[in-house]
């Protein structure tokens, strides 16, 4: 997809220019110096905000694929938790039956993933909207339950315990070797969406998206592509529930509850539909949340009290956080950044120019 | 003869709560998630209203439902009347953060802990026995007479009142019925009113009998399933698949594995969604808007 | 792109962490304070922060006050893992408690090894690690422990029973209930009772009359239940509203005090490490009046096992010395041996080898509708914990 250039005088002549992620030079310059800011937190932060920022970028990685499926894709899924949930328990699983390394556990957890994302996806072919919301919905719960299931069965009363990753016969354990790979990690899949979105599946998605029906028409396989769509969507998901695992070291079904799933769609909506950068932001804000208002609550008088209310509050305030940002900002945390964009850009003038006048 | 009683209960229960998303589906479209916490709800203003009207427990559970009502009418006037010709997704999610908000609210004013609202009312709940060897308890009895009497009156209502006929109007082309001088509105926060109201017995009742806390909510959304098998938009579709799912459930229960409760009504969904996934009684459509 | 940078530079600098007092014991606590587990776990944490609060009100230990981090992880695995992350790393805490579901267990334990701090478990059920020979970090005050409980319940059944006893166990579907209603049932088997039916119970069950319904028909006349207090209680009203009129006996959990009195039923009794504070006894009064001078959410007999976990904190604290760290901490746990004046049996004594107790004592309570008030059935038993 072009979009206009911010520069005055850049003219792009040719169609890779046109597709190319980074053209002008500003662009250029401001991405060095974002990925040299994020090479070097490390060596500033305390473990603690190196534990926030790979929480971010686990939740970055799911919120960029629901992003795929639900932004760009249209189908609404409510299965999110459930796909983490499995490729969690692939780790979970393989490491314990059969003490499989995690080359072998990743690639299996991104397979199960795509299979059940051919499962959740079959609803899809028939229903729309609502309907498919709620069959993914009720996937989720049977997941859970077969996940719980095997916990009970297989007497892993208190949840599966995983080890750290082995490289080299090295265990992966500081926090910095983490904070790296699941940058990386996040990273890749933002690449990953980015070229998927700008080559023929992406059109093909957006298409579907606005009208079904028109889709068909022009020759989009509409069956294959809804399926592709909830494939990747699902495989990205259960490779962020494995990463997930192995951070954690732990594996319970309690952690894949539906609360989860309502902050992965708090982070499509609230970041922005139909945008990746959306996706990003709404990762960071919803992952920071509960520890923004965990200071704040602190910051009154009277602090110790009131830490039995902070889950209370937390969930009270995240629901009214919600509600705000969809009654009056319904293109979420993106929809501020362009508007704060455009004022700049545009300055001193307050409008862009009309529609049919370039220039 | 024990397990047509417990179907029975049960299926009283569900059905109950499933005409609440019946009826906001059927007006205007929106699927309700935050039914169980709106239920819950009920049962906590029950709880406090108990504790201010202690020697006049009437007057405690009218008070009780007329502040449901006012809920139903604020929820909707504060903040789904905005979400109206929005996108599917934006509604559910909106109502799901009505539903979150209302959990930490709840908390925030009543604490996590189990409350008894037969105890502060000063009732008792024995069993009483009926034919066969079966007993129920008293408050269960009172679940399925209220379910009856619940629906007798909604479909009265709907079919010959005439702000029923109104409901059902502005449910089957809002834009002529707006024409024809219906206020889409007043409407919207009947149903909505309603919707509270029945959910509001509901859990009020599961209170009485069994005690009242934060698991309600799972109850809520386990009657989602009755409604979408019955069709979304058909009360006596309503009741039907809470028979059907009440059924399957205690059933499933009694002759498979008791674990299998929590997951039946989804299978029973599932199925549904497979096979017609419209329900029983509903309308066909295509949902184009997401 | 700008904003990302922005973002992540604002999140760095809003979450300075607290200046930690140096003068001072630092303890952190994780526990579900609210969510689903924090009817059992959260007033423990209230009563171990009365208890603190009172110590350092008169000066606190060796002259120094304790600084008590309590962290809320609404009993789950991934949060209480990331709180004992941070009180393990960022506030350097000598010693972690923890009062949350087992399932919180495993992470933690992981984390407390890796910084190779003491875990004592208070509120949460006791992990078979504690007992001997136990694992070096992990210690528990809790009245609740596997295997014990099981095993004291069937002897106070067989010793009451007038008649053959056919008995009943129901349990939730969380994996330690299951495990120790297992357990009960082969003992019960072993011990000459016949096991009549076994139901596992989802957490979130709107209506427990199906499974009550089961449990009746098998026709037990003594039914155990070892779960979370929910599932206890509400089996039993259900199996009432069922006509069923048999003999119920389950685990006192905190919230048992204040449910008898409710139940009012003479055949419902509650077997216990904890006594009851209808006993008013000299350190109930203490705790009552100290609740009521705290303004605590909770009821005040709620607060003992939190009391229990304060009145061994001390003893750990005072006998560690200053400056105390972590493996002073640990050290001086491995040797304690603490009075819990009348609260528990006897005294909470801790050695190289057992993280328990040396011997763990039940009493049983029920109501007695004669005196209409709750009355001990059988005092205090004692059993070596070998």
């Amino acid at each position: 997809m072009s979009r206009s250039p911010r520069a005055s005088g850049y003219f792009r002549t040719s169609y890779d220019q046109d597709l190319a992620l980074v053209q002008t030079r500003l662009e250029r310059t401001s991405l060095g110096v974002f990925i040299v800011a994020l090479l070097a937190f490390p060596l500033i932060a305390s473990p603690f905000q190196l534990d926030l920022a790979c929480q971010v970028f686990l939740a970055s990685i799911g919120s960029l694929s629901l992003m795929l499926l639900t932004g760009y894709a249209g189908q609404i899924s409510l299965g999110h938790a459930g796909l983490l949930a499995a490729g969690a328990f692939t780790v979970g699983i393989l490491f314990r039956e059969a003490n499989a390394p995690f080359w072998i556990t990743l690639p299996a957890a991104a397979a199960v993933g795509g299979l059940l994302g051919i499962i959740f996806g079959l609803p899809s072919l028939r229903l729309r909207g609502l309907y498919l919301a709620v069959s993914t919905l009720a996937l989720h719960f049977v997941v859970i339950y077969l996940g719980g299931e095997y916990e009970a069965r297989r007497g892993f009363s208190t949840g599966i315990v995983i080890d750290p990753p082995k490289l080299g016969g090295v265990s992966i354990t500081d926090a910095r070797a983490w904070y790296f790979i699941l940058l990386g990690a996040a990273a890749a899949t933002l690449l990953v969406c980015l070229n998927l979105l700008r080559a023929r599946t992406g059109r093909a998605w957006r298409a579907l998206r606005t009208r079904e029906t028109v889709a068909e028409a022009l020759g989009i396989g509409v069956a294959s592509y809804k399926l592709l769509a909830f494939v990747i969507s699902s495989a990205a998901t259960a490779v962020a529930g494995a990463l997930f695992a192995y951070y954690r070291g732990f594996v319970s079904v309690e952690a894949f509850s539906l609360f989860l799933t309502i902050q992965y769609l708090a982070m499509v909506i609230i970041g922005g539909m139909g945008s990746l950068l959306g996706a990003l932001l709404g990762a960071i804000f919803v992952t920071l949340f509960p520890y923004i208002i965990e200071i704040g609550l602190l910051a009154l008088p009277g602090a110790q009290r009131h830490a039995s209310l902070l889950f209370a509050m937390n969930y009270a305030a995240f629901g009214l956080v919600m509600i705000l940002f969809l009654m009056f900002e319904p293109l979420g945390l993106v929809g501020m950044w362009r508007r704060m964009q455009s004022y700049f850009l545009l300055w001193p003038f307050k409008h862009r120019p009309a529609a049919g006048s370039r220039g | 003869m024990q397990l047509i009683a417990n179907i029975t209960v049960l299926a009283a229960i569900y059905a109950l709560l499933a005409c609440g998303y019946v009826l906001i589906y059927r007006v205007s479209r929106v699927m309700n998630m935050a039914h169980g916490e709106l239920a819950m709800l009920g049962a906590y203003l029950l709880y406090t209203t108990a504790s201010l009207f202690a020697d006049h427990p009437v007057s405690a559970i009218a008070a009780a439902l007329v502040l449901s009502l006012t809920v139903g009418v604020l929820v909707y006037v504060a903040l789904m009347r905005k979400m109206t010709g929005q996108m599917v997704l934006a509604a559910i999610l909106t109502t799901i953060a009505i539903g979150i908000l209302l959990r930490g609210v709840i908390v925030l004013i009543w604490s996590a802990s189990q409350q008894h609202p037969l105890q502060v009312l000063k009732f008792s709940n024995p069993s009483i026995e009926l034919i066969g060897g079966a007993r129920i308890s008293t408050c269960a009895a009172l679940m399925v007479l209220a379910t009856v009497a619940v629906y007798g009156a909604l479909f009265a209502f709907l079919r010959f009142g005439r702000w029923g006929m109104r409901l059902r109007a502005a449910g089957q082309n809002p834009l002529l019925a707006a024409q024809r001088g219906i206020n889409l509105n007043a409407i919207y926060a009947l149903a909505w009113a309603l919707s509270t109201l029945t959910g509001s017995i509901a859990g009020m009742l599961i209170a009485l009998d069994s005690g009242l806390d934060q698991t309600m909510v799972v109850i809520g959304l386990k009657a989602f399933a009755p409604a979408l098998v019955g069709g979304l938009d058909s009360l006596l579709g309503a009741l039907l698949g809470a028979v059907i799912v009440a059924a399957a459930e205690v059933l499933a229960i009694h002759y498979i594995d008791p674990l299998l409760s929590d997951v039946v009504p989804f299978l029973v969904l599932i199925a549904t969604l497979i096979v017609r996934p419209w329900g029983l009684f509903g309308t066909r459509e295509e949902l184009d808007r997401v | 792109m700008l904003a990302r940078v922005l973002a992540a530079a604002l999140a760095a600098a809003a979450l300075v962490c607290s200046a930690n007092a140096q003068d001072a014991y630092v303890i952190g606590v994780t526990g579900a304070l609210t969510g689903p587990a924090a009817g059992t776990n959260g007033p423990p944490i209230e009563g171990l922060r009365l208890y603190v609060d009172r110590l350092n009100a008169s000066g606190g230990i060796n002259g120094k006050k304790i600084q008590l981090t309590v962290l809320d992880d609404q009993g789950e695995p991934s949060k209480a893992a990331a709180n004992a992350k941070r009180l393990l790393t960022q506030e350097n805490v000598s010693l972690l408690v923890l009062s949350s579901l087992s399932s919180t267990f495993a992470p933690v334990i992981a984390e407390t090894r890796r910084a190779n701090v003491a875990l004592m478990l208070m509120g949460a059920v006791c992990p078979k690690e504690v007992y001997p020979p136990a694992d070096l970090l992990q210690f528990c005050t809790t009245a609740y422990a596997g295997g014990y409980d099981s095993r004291a319940t069937l002897a106070f059944i067989k010793e009451t029973a007038k008649e053959p006893v056919r008995i009943g166990f129901a349990a939730m579907a969380i994996p330690l209930s299951r495990g120790e209603i297992d357990y009960a049932e082969e003992q019960a088997k072993a011990m000459g009772m016949t096991p009549v039916d076994k139901e596992v119970i989802p957490p979130p069950t709107a209506d427990y009359t199906p499974f009550a319904t089961k449990l009746k028909d098998a026709n037990p006349n003594w039914i155990f239940s070892w779960a979370p207090w929910v599932t206890q209680v509400k089996t039993f009203e259900a199996l009432r509203r069922l006509g069923w009129e048999g003999d119920y006996i389950t685990w006192a959990h905190i919230e048992a005090e204040s449910e008898l009195a409710r139940l009012k039923d003479g055949k419902f009794y509650v077997i216990g490490a904890n006594s009851l504070f209808q006993d008013n006894l000299p350190i109930h009064k203490q705790i009552v009046e100290e609740a009521k001078k705290a303004n605590i959410r909770y009821p005040a007999e709620q607060m003992t096992e939190g009391w229990i976990g304060g009145l061994v904190l001390e003893a750990v604290l005072k006998a560690g010395g200053w400056p105390a760290d972590a493996a002073k901490v640990r050290a001086a746990m491995e040797n304690v041996k603490v009075d819990t004046q009348g609260l528990r049996g006897g005294p909470i004594e801790w050695s190289k080898e057992n993280h328990f107790r040396t011997r763990q004592y039940y009493r049983v309570y029920r109501w007695d509708p004669a005196k209409s008030a709750v009355a001990v059935t059988k005092d205090w038993v004692a059993y070596d914990v070998k």
